[in-house]
């Protein structure tokens, strides 16, 4: 097995810390004064410097120019687009786009934390379970959504050749509810195997000495995953929900292709009223609504414990 | 203790049976519908879960009609996602080595600045580079749309590998290159001889997941390359095709070019498991 990366580093770390105590000119890691540690990475800050550029021109400049446009309606300014956009499904959109995110998130990190404890695990069958489950990643969304589409039909379709065992049959399309269901369990199939893999790091970290160590002094297994499993994995965790948490709540080609417009979210809403293009207006003022929840979502899981952890 | 032991291993092969069988299960609908004749299984009412015939007649058809709209996004796809991987090179390597030698106080920030960067919606960039495009009348030029798709892409991928690559650099021993310059190498010799040698793995996985996300990647290839299929990406084709009229040729299609992107995932997984996507996390 490979070695746990996170761990390796931290020995380094540690040494070098050591080290560097005794060496008068690296002062990267402890800066002695702050006005040398400046020019220091001042002059390493030029190497990151384009990729920073790159980011910055590349979405900021956009961005800016959308929430701008969301303010004009027919070439003066007025709040009409985000008025407008009431009458154009807003609230559905919002309250569809709410619960597939943070459901799905939850589902995800749920089973991905099975999915990572047992791959962690040896057991005859590991590299066949590990492969199986590696899948999905490697399937593009679209056609994980069509797949879908034929296993979740009105009539039909694969899911009920199965309940049609037991005398059963569902209409996955009858409500807005089981849509979105359909929905979260498509994003729930193709991300897992990610988010897996990012806690899978995290649970090999730990050395299972520290496991013996708690039973034996009378720990069971749930205040050992309290207390050891859950700390080790908790920044993994923080990486986890910042990346998928801001995908999930830009999912749209799931949406489009399993449910369409209907029920309505976020980014099916701005790219409907896009390609109508009297409509342009309302996909601006969206997309400014929807870069608002981000924000939000983001700052949120930065402040519960994302940030002091990641950038310490 | 051994009984005890005994009833966890069972579980454990229980809760593996189970998630496997759910992880396989779409795999499996895949398969069935890409080598069966279509009356038993997207026409049929019930479709049979079991395979009961099997026919290459899909996947033959798929390679044919309708005018290669597949075949040349497929290749359009292709182009795309490996400039976006080189591109992520160019830019997260010297990146990625200016912050492992910056104090990680500081370099954890940047880091989270670009990821914060990242969380602008897809769409909400999307849109006005294409519509700056559409007023200069260039987004129908080929080779135009494939750049300024992977340019846009690019900005989805680029935290994740500076990250990866980060990782790889924190990871060596800060003296190895202080070392090298010791001993006479100059800094070009050092970085290319030894600091990127040393650290080529942790590129190597930058490369493919960035190759992977462009690859998947549909909502700024669906508003910034138009729809036609001579034009647009292998997603952009295949969400058209599915939705309007080619539905069992287009999926058949994208699970044989799925095979070769499937079995680098299990490639990657190897190197996934192996800790880079926490790679810059302890600093």
């Amino acid at each position: 097995m490979a070695t746990p990366r996170g761990l390796q580093m931290f020995k380094y770390d540690s040494l070098n810390k050591v080290v560097m105590l005794n060496t008068a000119n690296d002062n990267t890691m402890l800066p002695r004064s702050d006005r040398i540690a400046l020019k220091q990475n001042l002059l390493y800050f030029l190497f990151a410097l384009p990729a920073v550029v790159y980011v910055i021109s590349l979405s900021f400049y956009p961005a800016i120019n959308v929430v701008y446009d969301s303010f004009i309606f027919k070439d003066k300014f007025s709040l009409s687009n985000y008025t407008g956009l009431v009458g154009e499904n807003l609230y559905p959109a919002l309250i569809d786009t709410l619960i597939v995110s943070v459901g799905a998130l939850l589902i995800q990190l749920m089973f991905a934390l099975a999915v990572a404890m047992i791959m962690i695990k040896p057991f005859k069958g590991n590299r066949i379970f590990s492969t199986i489950v590696i899948i999905p990643f490697g399937i593009s969304t679209v056609v994980s959504a069509w797949v879908f589409s034929e296993i979740f039909s009105a009539i039909g379709g694969y899911a009920n050749s199965f309940l049609i065992l037991f005398g059963i049959t569902v209409n996955w399309h009858a409500t807005s509810t089981s849509e979105l269901g359909i929905v979260m369990f498509s994003d729930f199939w193709k991300n897992t195997p990610l988010i897996a893999l990012i806690l899978f790091g995290g649970l090999s970290s730990i050395s299972p000495s520290m496991y013996e160590a708690a039973s034996v002094d009378g720990a069971g297994p749930f205040k050992r995953f309290l207390h050891i499993t859950l700390p080790a994995i908790a920044p993994l965790m923080g990486i986890a929900l910042l990346i998928r948490g801001v995908a999930e709540f830009n999912i749209f080609a799931l949406p489009l292709v399993l449910v369409g417009y209907s029920p309505p979210f976020m980014n099916t809403l701005i790219y409907s009223n896009y390609e109508s293009v009297l409509n342009v207006g309302f996909a601006y003022s969206a997309s400014v609504i929807l870069l608002v929840i981000i924000m939000i979502y983001a700052a949120i899981v930065l402040a519960l414990g994302g940030a002091p952890k990641y950038a310490k | 203790m051994q009984s005890k032991n005994k009833i966890g291993m069972i579980l454990l092969y229980i809760a593996a049976i189970i998630l496997a069988v759910v992880f396989f299960f779409p795999i499996w609908i895949l398969i069935l519908t890409s080598f069966q004749p279509s009356n038993l299984s997207v026409y049929a009412k019930y479709p049979s879960l079991i395979l009961q015939s099997f026919t290459l007649s899909n996947v033959i058809s798929s390679f044919k009609t309708p005018s290669n709209g597949l075949v040349g996004s497929l290749l359009r796809s292709l182009e795309v996602a490996f400039i976006v991987g080189f591109l992520s090179l160019g830019l997260a390597i010297p990146a990625s080595y200016g912050l492992s030698k910056i104090s990680a106080r500081i370099s954890n920030k940047i880091i989270v600045l670009l990821f914060l960067v990242n969380m602008m919606p897809g769409l909400v960039i999307a849109i006005p580079i294409a519509s700056d495009f559409i007023r200069l009348g260039i987004q129908n030029t080929s080779p135009f749309v494939v750049f300024s798709v992977a340019f846009a892409q690019e900005l989805v991928v680029l935290p994740l590998t500076v990250f990866v690559i980060l990782g790889g650099f924190r990871s060596l021993p800060k003296d190895l290159e202080n070392q090298a310059r010791v001993d006479g190498a100059n800094f070009r010799t050092a970085f290319a001889r030894l600091l990127i040698p040393l650290n080529k793995i942790a590129i190597l996985v930058a490369f493919l997941l960035a190759w992977m996300t462009s690859w998947d990647e549909f909502t700024y290839a669906v508003i910034v390359a138009p729809i036609a299929p001579s034009n647009t990406t292998f997603p952009v084709t295949l969400q058209n095709y599915v939705s309007y009229g080619y539905p069992l040729i287009s999926a058949t299609f994208a699970l044989v070019a799925s095979v070769p992107v499937i079995i680098l995932a299990v490639f990657l997984m190897k190197y996934l498991k192996g800790g880079y996507l926490s790679g810059g996390l302890i600093g």
